[in-house]
């Protein structure tokens, strides 16, 4: 029989994820062990960026795994919440400076990223009448959503410019600890990061809505027959996409405080990274990963230089996938049944 | 009758799986589709419930013109396909899947019959929280129908529920669909099982090549030697 999948259905390899965990835990207590303070705030740091990772990639999973779809407008979802948010308070949109309009701003960013998610899921998936699942025509959505991808950024690039700019925040409450800097905000990312897929988690496992997700996952036809109009439930997807992106997006704004049109292509490809790595369809696997590709950052920049990251990073991929084809937490049956 | 095809068409590309083909099933009726692999029995369901479109025809339910209609909007007017190989979601628990049984439903009575399901299934309740996928061949047929009961349909359709079953679970199998059918369900079944099928069923469809090559009461069909020549020939006393 096939295994069970990540989530929903009882976890017949709970304690293999359990020894997956343990292990990469133990790994990084031993290098802090060996390299004392300095390497546990880069353990730190690097936790806080697998934050924005991890939540990039649960929104990489959600598609690939309810439409098997892998969604390329992520990275420009991501960079519009930045620029937009930037781009308002620049222009002066926003009507008033200073207090909480980086708040709102940042808000207004998440909105706009939101609302573009779902003019891509209408050119993507409706009026192209695409059937779910089927292997020719989900190449389709794939290309539209590439071409969305690079008409959003083309866009910001004409109307705010191609460079990178600096979006401040009027706080910097860093929080010591041991002896550890702990950026406030970056706190706040973790625990947002993880409350909202926490969230995420429970909706899909206990609601109405979650299951019919699920079922379509497995079988669009069966959740079509059992009365889900799978039309009508893609764009609570596409909703759900525009959220994290622009959830992930805000956060990174207020934690490193640089935004630029291409600012969603490093942290996409990162969250790909992070969602093969985790398991293609798991969402813990995608929190996992994330954190990992954090940790593998900021430890090889550390140790050998930014320039050695993207080799790192992906090299370690493809060992895991050399290794464990469907990554850490996927689930067996790779493509039918995920999430 | 409660479902009427009229000059129905379905073609897959350069397939034309049926031809032309009209029929009834009364709401009080067992009507059975027969015919070799290919026929377009399968074709003909997954069309009446929308699955596949049509090209011509049209499908009329309960005095409504449902051709046009999405398979979710079908079952809320009461027909429901219990498609071939079962199909049970997997990835979710045996009760999850009762529980999409009702996606379709809003009123308060829910409970009640998930809990009459579990009643009349009682090897469902035992695995109640378990993946549907550790539950038997004939278990999963079980859930199948259900799941599909819980939807409240007057009309259900289903698509050869006897392969790949013990022929103990074949028979029980049939005791139920005719056990349904006296709870005031309409059937609409297609099978590989001729003999089962025409001793439940009133009425009996010979499908060939997508046409109907033959219709009637099922006593007839029973006895006829063109069907027994054509179709009952091999495997069946």
């Amino acid at each position: 029989m096939t295994n069970a999948t990540a989530i929903g259905a009882p976890m017949k390899s709970i304690t293999t994820k359990a020894l997956v965990v343990v292990v990469i835990a133990a790994v990084f207590a031993l290098a802090i062990a060996l390299g004392g303070r300095v390497i546990a705030q880069q353990i730190v740091s690097g936790l806080m960026l697998g934050a924005i990772y991890l939540t990039v990639a649960v929104a990489f999973t959600l598609t690939i795994g309810v439409l098997n779809f892998l969604n390329f407008t992520i990275p420009s979802l991501f960079m519009l919440t930045g620029m937009i948010a930037w781009g308002l308070r620049e222009k002066g949109l926003l009507g008033f400076a200073g207090g909480w309009a980086w708040l709102v701003a940042l808000i207004a960013g998440v909105v706009v990223a939101t609302a573009a998610s779902l003019v891509v899921e209408r050119f993507t998936f409706r009026y192209l009448k695409t059937r779910h699942g089927d292997a020719t025509e989900h190449a389709i959505p794939l290309v539209s959503s590439l071409g969305f991808l690079l008409i959003f950024e083309h866009l910001v690039i004409l109307t705010l410019g191609s460079e990178s700019q600096r979006f401040s925040v009027p706080f910097k409450a860093d929080i010591h600890l041991f002896g550890l800097v702990i950026g406030a905000p970056q706190l706040v990312s973790l625990g947002c990061a993880l409350l909202v897929v926490a969230a995420l988690t429970f909706v899909l496992k206990h609601t109405r809505m979650g299951r019919a997700l699920r079922t379509i996952a497995e079988n669009p036809e069966i959740a079509s027959l059992l009365g889900v109009e799978v039309t009508r439930v893609v764009p609570v997807l596409f909703l759900l996409t525009g959220l994290l992106c622009g959830l992930a997006a805000a956060l990174f704004t207020v934690n490193y405080g640089d935004v630029s049109p291409f600012m969603g292509d490093h942290v996409g490809s990162k969250a790909i990274a992070a969602m093969v790595l985790g398991g293609i369809g798991s969402i813990w696997g995608a929190i996992l990963g994330g954190l990992v590709v954090g940790l593998t950052e900021t430890l090889s920049i550390h140790f050998f230089g930014g320039d050695s990251v993207e080799m790192i990073i992906w090299g370690l991929l493809l060992i895991v996938i050399i290794v464990r084809p469907r990554g850490l937490f996927g689930a067996v049956a790779v493509g039918k049944g995920k999430l | 009758m409660l479902l009427e095809v009229e000059n129905l068409d379905v073609r897959h590309g350069r397939t034309h799986a049926v031809k032309a083909l009209s029929f009834g099933v009364g709401a009080d009726e067992i009507v059975t589709v027969l015919g070799s692999n290919g026929a377009g029995k399968t074709s003909l369901l997954r069309a009446l419930q929308g699955l596949t479109p049509t090209s011509g025809g049209r499908v009329v339910f309960a005095g409504e013109d449902i051709t046009k209609l999405s398979p979710p909007q079908r079952l809320r007017r009461g027909l429901a396909l219990v498609p071939e190989g079962r199909q049970i979601a997997i990835s979710l628990t045996v009760h999850e899947n009762l529980l999409m049984g009702v996606y379709c439903r809003d009123d308060g009575d829910i409970a009640r019959d998930i809990k009459r399901i579990y009643d009349r299934f009682p090897n469902l309740g035992a695995r109640r929280d378990m993946s549907a996928s550790v539950l038997s061949g004939g278990e999963q047929q079980m859930l199948a129908i259900g799941r599909a009961l819980l939807a409240r349909p007057r009309l259900m359709m289903l698509d050869e529920p006897s392969l790949g079953l013990s022929p103990l679970l074949v028979e029980r199998l049939f005791d139920l669909i005719v056990e349904i059918h006296r709870d005031g369900l309409a059937i609409l079944l297609v099978e590989q099982n001729t003999q089962m099928a025409l001793e439940i069923a009133g009425r009996g469809i010979v499908m060939e090549l997508g046409r109907a090559a033959l219709e009637g009461a099922a006593a007839d069909l029973r006895d006829d030697e063109r069907l027994a020549a054509a179709y009952l020939g091999d495997g069946h006393s």
